[in-house]
Formats: structure tokens, C-alpha cells, sequence
């Protein structure tokens, strides 16, 4: 029985981290370096929400 | 997909930077994803929409939605266990169906994989709970804790993926799927890998159950990255449901992992 309190316990305070932390931002120290895996090709500006996207030198 | 019933489903792209790659026939696999795109992206001064975009609230929450359909469908699974070898068999198409031809339908597709691998997951727990009482929970309370611990360390930046750890990930993975796949051949002829049985409490085979553990633990840290640098570059809506999918994939794994290890080591007492 403790041992279902125990770990069933400890299942429910993750799931609560998981669902309110994963939303957060990661830290910039996460998200500014350099070395960052860039799965999607270099040249991709960031996309930045409502700001406006500015010329890139791009097509069109 | 193609690009016309892409469009139709989830709408024409406002993004910029997505415009040319729906152009050109949009994204392709986690593994191969990098965006087609060329010369650069279009210039506009448009405002985009941030609700054809996919974010970190999005992705949690499918992921929500996933575990929940899991959850069911192993309460199923748990009752009925002559279901688990057809749903295993049903999730690991689905899968294939999802990474390879179609991620763009990863919100139809990952829903079903969701509730078809529960019921997997519990004709398989209840298998290991006949064996050892109360092995279940302890796999799920330590998934769950590795879960939120490694996301915890990566949030912070204490875990940093880089191309290097991802070609370490990715090499060990390789050599697991690779070792499954010997096991799975040599079981057609009444043989197999020993270390890998559940049954084998020997030290060395607890050592590799521990090392395939942390390899589908840092395969976690891949996918937190992916979908933070997927919300981070603004892909489309329907990536968040691809990317909850893979962590689906690989939660999966890791709970699998950590009930064979559990019964390992309970196999000793």
C-alpha cells in the first residue's frame, strides 16, 4: 500500500511539473548557445509572434 | 499528405517563414526535418497569427491529451489482456504511419497510437504485476519522475543537447534497435539474447537494462529541445501534435525499459 502511495504519489507531483513547467521557456542559458542543435536549416529567423517579419534577402 | 488536403485541413500557412516550404511540399520526418528553405524566406511586413504556430502551452497540453488517452486505453488493456499482441502490433504501425509518411496527420494518427499503445502497456503490466506485486506503479511513479527531473535539468540548462550528444543518443539507440532486432530473429528459431529477458537477474544484465534506460532517458532531452526549438522557430500548428507524439514514443520506451529492469532486479531476491 505504501509503496502505491509512494510511487503513485510521486507519478502525480511529476505529471504536475511536467504540465506547468514544459510551458515555460527554458532558461537562455538552454536557448542562447551557440553549439544549439539546428534541426531546421540555418538562415530560418526566428519567428517572433505578432512582431513583423523584416526583409532577409530572400525570394519574392 | 498532399499539399492541397494539407491546406484544406490546417489552412494556408501566414507564416513567412513557412509559406515557401507548404510551397514545396511541406515538412518531412522528426529525423529529416530540416525546412527546404532555399535562398532564404519570403519578405513581407505581414503580421502572422500565433495561433497557426506551434507553442510550448500547445505541445504540453497534447502531450496532456496523449497520456490521458493512454491512460484508458491501458485501464483496457489491464482488463482485457488478450488484446495486448494486436495493439501492439496496431500502435507500431500507427507509429511507422506517423513518422514516415504522414507527420502533418500526427493529430489523427497520435491519438489512436496513444490509446492502442495503452492497451498494450497494460495486458503488459499486468503481466509483470502477476509476477512481482506492485512493479506497475513503481515503473510509472520512476517514469514519470525521470520525466519531470530531466525536464527540470533541461529547462535550466543543465543538460545541454548538442550535435554530439544527439549523434551519441542517436548511435546508442542504433545499437539497441540493433540487439531487439538479433533477439527478435534468434526468438524465431526457440532461442534469444539472454541479458534481455526479464527473468535474468545476473548483474550484467541489469547493467544493460540500466544502460538502455538512460539511453531512452536522454532521448527525452532530444525531444524537449525538439519541440522548444520547434516553438522557438514557429512551425506549423500540427507539429505540436507530432511533437507530443515522439514523446509518446518515448515515454513508451522508458516505462517498457524500467519494468524489465524492475523485474530483473526483483528476480534476485
Amino acid at each position: 500500500m505504501s509503496n502505491a502511495l509512494i510511487f503513485g504519489g510521486m507519478a502525480i507531483v511529476s505529471l504536475f511539473v511536467f504540465m506547468n513547467l514544459g510551458k515555460i521557456k527554458a532558461s537562455k542559458n538552454q536557448t542562447g548557445r551557440e553549439n544549439r542543435i539546428n534541426r531546421f536549416k540555418e538562415g530560418q529567423k526566428k519567428f517572433t509572434g505578432n512582431k513583423d517579419v523584416t526583409d532577409h534577402g530572400g525570394f519574392e | 499528405m498532399s499539399k492541397h488536403s494539407a491546406i484544406n485541413r490546417f489552412g494556408r500557412s501566414r507564416n513567412p517563414a513557412f509559406s515557401r516550404n507548404f510551397d514545396q511540399g511541406g515538412f518531412r520526418t522528426q529525423s529529416s526535418s530540416e525546412m527546404n528553405a532555399g535562398s532564404g524566406f519570403r519578405t513581407t511586413s505581414s503580421v502572422a497569427e500565433s495561433t497557426d504556430i506551434m507553442t510550448l502551452d500547445g505541445a504540453v497540453n497534447k502531450t496532456g491529451i496523449l497520456l490521458a488517452l493512454c491512460f484508458t486505453g491501458a485501464a483496457v488493456g489491464w482488463n482485457i489482456p488478450a488484446l495486448t499482441l494486436p495493439a501492439g502490433i496496431l500502435g507500431f504501425i500507427l507509429a511507422l504511419v506517423t513518422i514516415f509518411r504522414s507527420p502533418s496527420k500526427a493529430g489523427t494518427t497520435a491519438p489512436f497510437y496513444a490509446l492502442v499503445q495503452g492497451v498494450m502497456l497494460g495486458g503488459i503490466s499486468l503481466m509483470y504485476e502477476n509476477l512481482y506485486d506492485g512493479i506497475a506503479i513503481q515503473a510509472i511513479g520512476l517514469t514519470f519522475g525521470i520525466l519531470a527531473s530531466l525536464l527540470v535539468c533541461y529547462k535550466s540548462g543543465l543538460i545541454k543537447p548538442t550535435e554530439n550528444f544527439r549523434l551519441m543518443v542517436g548511435a546508442g539507440i542504433g545499437g539497441i534497435f540493433i540487439l531487439y532486432m538479433v533477439s527478435f530473429v534468434m526468438s524465431f528459431f526457440g532461442s534469444g539474447i539472454s541479458l534481455l529477458s526479464p527473468t535474468n537477474g545476473s548483474l550484467m544484465s541489469i547493467g544493460l537494462s540500466l544502460g538502455i534506460v538512460c539511453f531512452a532517458s536522454l532521448s527525452l532531452v532530444l525531444d524537449f529541445d525538439y519541440i522548444e526549438e520547434g516553438a522557438e522557430k514557429g512551425l506549423p500548428k500540427y507539429m505540436e501534435w507530432y511533437g507530443a507524439f515522439s514523446l509518446m514514443v518515448t515515454l513508451i520506451w522508458l516505462y517498457l525499459e524500467i519494468l524489465r529492469l524492475l523485474a530483473k532486479i526483483n528476480s534476485r531476491r
